[in-house]
């Protein structure tokens, strides 16, 4: 197996895909999509439904061949030289189940003997991911009778075992519980520390936010963000949210204060620590309650994102 | 690397699947159902067509392998999603495919020998009848296997490939001289059910057991195209495996 030499882990330069459907109309699903992770780094991709996450991350994996761009991983180009760059990466594939018919531990060893791993390294690996997934208990059961947590812990656990230099995770901890989303995260911390790069997308912006070093926001194909979850709050114009009940229907008044988020009938205002008080007060001479707040990575998102659908 | 193959991982990978299958044991029983009863009925209504029908039972399940490729490659790919777990892998797309292929005719390969046994003890196959019978056998799973991966490549939805998956085989299985004489077909159609696999195995099988008499140009019009459909599609179905690997 080649090792990887190259500094970045993974580069894309202006991908584009266009997805030509024999009945309906062709879909431009990546639209000049250029990124870069160095070695290590955990790094998130944020987007909408549809906005181009999976299909960039099927590219990347080898999985897809993009319309064009070129994108390597560790020097070696994704679309000329598949066979070269499928050793270094490992893919949790989005609403990927285990095989039903085999149990979690059967599930990992298998797939990392078909990997190559040896006997012995895939025995040790399997219980270690087993038992930081929280399956060991189960481990001999068929995935079949596991609930749908479980199985999703048992397809991460596959391929985090197999501790590939660069992994792709695909909405990784959908389904799981707040204990067993932290367990992926702390494995994911570690393979990290070990020296493996972590892409992965969520609709999770607290895991985006906890995890990620490093973040890409998505929309129409199209980068918008790119940067730390606390380079996409200050963007947004401040690093305070008051939240203004019932405020849905004031939006003029108190747009000159920052950036606004409007969620059901309520209204929140992005803005910096010296403009607050002034927030306040004109909230409570309309009789409006208010609260002030950190800005979220959500509010971030939505701010960003919203900017884009709002010039389009 | 004979022309190109590579096959690392791909030993593990058919251990898996042999294992996934063995799982479902009861599968493997009810597989055996249809060409059991059909045993059961010409017992009981021909017992002269007996080795026929057992012969019969033997390429009917050979084909009925490829059938099960179809539904398990379709179902890992459109319902687990596993071939991208595989696909972006060092596991090759050759590897997956054979996997599959050979992991079936492993696990569903004890009923046949039931078969094989039953048939052994009414009407014993010499050394040659053997041979033909092994080497007619490996060709319809080859066949039957590549022509079950590559429909299963081509459909988004299990309930799309259901209707394909029982139009194979009636088309290749029950229509054409697999379970009943070659004799039986009318002159006119005899070339056309030598050119089809199941029912060339099953000629060239029946043919040297001494069980019917076949002219020599029809042995060697249905041993030509059987090894030709064989070494082509199984050729072609490594081609589509790798293709596939990767959409477009």
């Amino acid at each position: 197996m080649h090792r990887p030499v190259a500094e970045e882990a993974l580069r894309a330069g202006d991908v584009r895909k266009v997805y030509r459907g024999r009945m309906g109309p062709q879909v431009e699903a990546l639209r000049g999509v250029s990124l870069s992770i160095r070695r290590g780094e955990r790094v998130a991709l944020l987007g909408r439904n549809g906005a181009g996450k999976t299909t960039f991350l099927r590219i990347a994996s080898t999985l897809l061949i993009p319309t064009s761009g070129t994108i390597h991983a560790f020097g070696f180009d994704v679309v000329e030289e598949p066979e070269r760059v499928r050793p270094l990466i490992a893919v949790v594939p989005q609403e990927g189940k285990p095989f039903f018919h085999l149990t979690p531990r059967e599930q990992v060893y298998c797939y990392l003997r078909a990997r190559g791993i040896s006997r012995e390294t895939a025995k040790v690996r399997t219980e270690e991911a087993l038992g930081k997934m929280g399956l060991q208990d189960v481990g001999d059961r068929l995935s079949v009778t596991l609930s749908g947590g479980q199985k999703q812990r048992a397809m991460v656990a596959t391929v985090m075992a197999t501790e590939a230099p660069l992994m792709f995770l695909d909405e990784p901890t959908i389904g799981l519980d707040p204990f067993a989303r932290r367990a992926v995260w702390d494995m994911l911390r570690e393979l990290t520390r070990k020296g493996s790069t972590v892409l992965l997308t969520t609709h999770y912006l607290d895991e985006a936010e906890a995890l990620s070093e490093r973040l890409y926001i998505v929309e129409e194909g199209r980068v918008l963000f790119e940067g730390t979850s606390e380079s996409a709050k200050r963007q947004i114009g401040g690093t305070l949210r008051v939240s203004i009940e019932n405020g849905g229907h004031q939006r003029d008044l108190f747009k000159s204060f920052g950036g606004i988020v409007e969620e059901g009938n309520a209204l929140h205002v992005i803005t910096g620590p010296e403009r607050v008080h002034e927030i306040m007060d004109l909230a409570l001479r309309n009789r409006l309650s208010a609260t002030v707040g950190p800005v979220t990575l959500e509010e971030a998102f939505l701010t960003i994102v919203g900017r884009s659908i709002d010039a389009e | 690397m004979a022309f190109g193959l590579r096959w690392s991982g791909s030993g593990a990978f058919f251990a898996t699947e042999i294992r996934v299958q063995l799982h479902e044991w009861l599968a493997i029983l009810t597989g055996t159902l249809t060409p059991g009863a059909l045993i059961i009925f010409v017992a009981i209504l021909a017992a002269d067509l007996l080795p026929v029908t057992l012969i019969g039972a033997l390429v009917y399940s050979m084909f009925l392998i490829g059938q099960r490729v179809l539904n398990e490659a379709a179902y890992i790919r459109i319902d687990h999603k596993l071939n991208e777990l595989y696909h972006a892998s060092p596991l090759s797309p050759e590897g997956y495919f054979i996997g599959i292929a050979g992991g079936m005719l492993v696990a569903y390969l004890p009923p046949s020998l039931v078969v094989f046994a039953i048939l052994e003890l009414i009407h014993p196959l010499g050394l040659v009848a053997t041979l033909t019978l092994a080497a007619c056998l490996l060709a319809v799973w080859a066949v039957s296997s590549t022509i079950g991966y590559v429909v299963s490549t081509l459909f988004k939805d299990m309930k799309t490939i259901w209707p394909y998956s029982a139009l194979l085989t009636n088309l290749f299985g029950i229509l054409p001289p697999v379970f009943y004489r070659f004799s039986s077909v009318p002159v006119a159609w005899r070339s056309v059910v030598l050119v089809l696999p199941t029912s060339a195995a099953a000629v060239l099988v029946n043919g040297t057991a001494g069980l019917e008499t076949v002219t020599p140009p029809e042995a060697i019009l249905a041993a030509v195209s059987l090894a030709v459909e064989a070494v082509a599609l199984f050729v072609f179905g490594i081609y589509w495996a790798r293709r596939m690997a990767r959409e477009r």
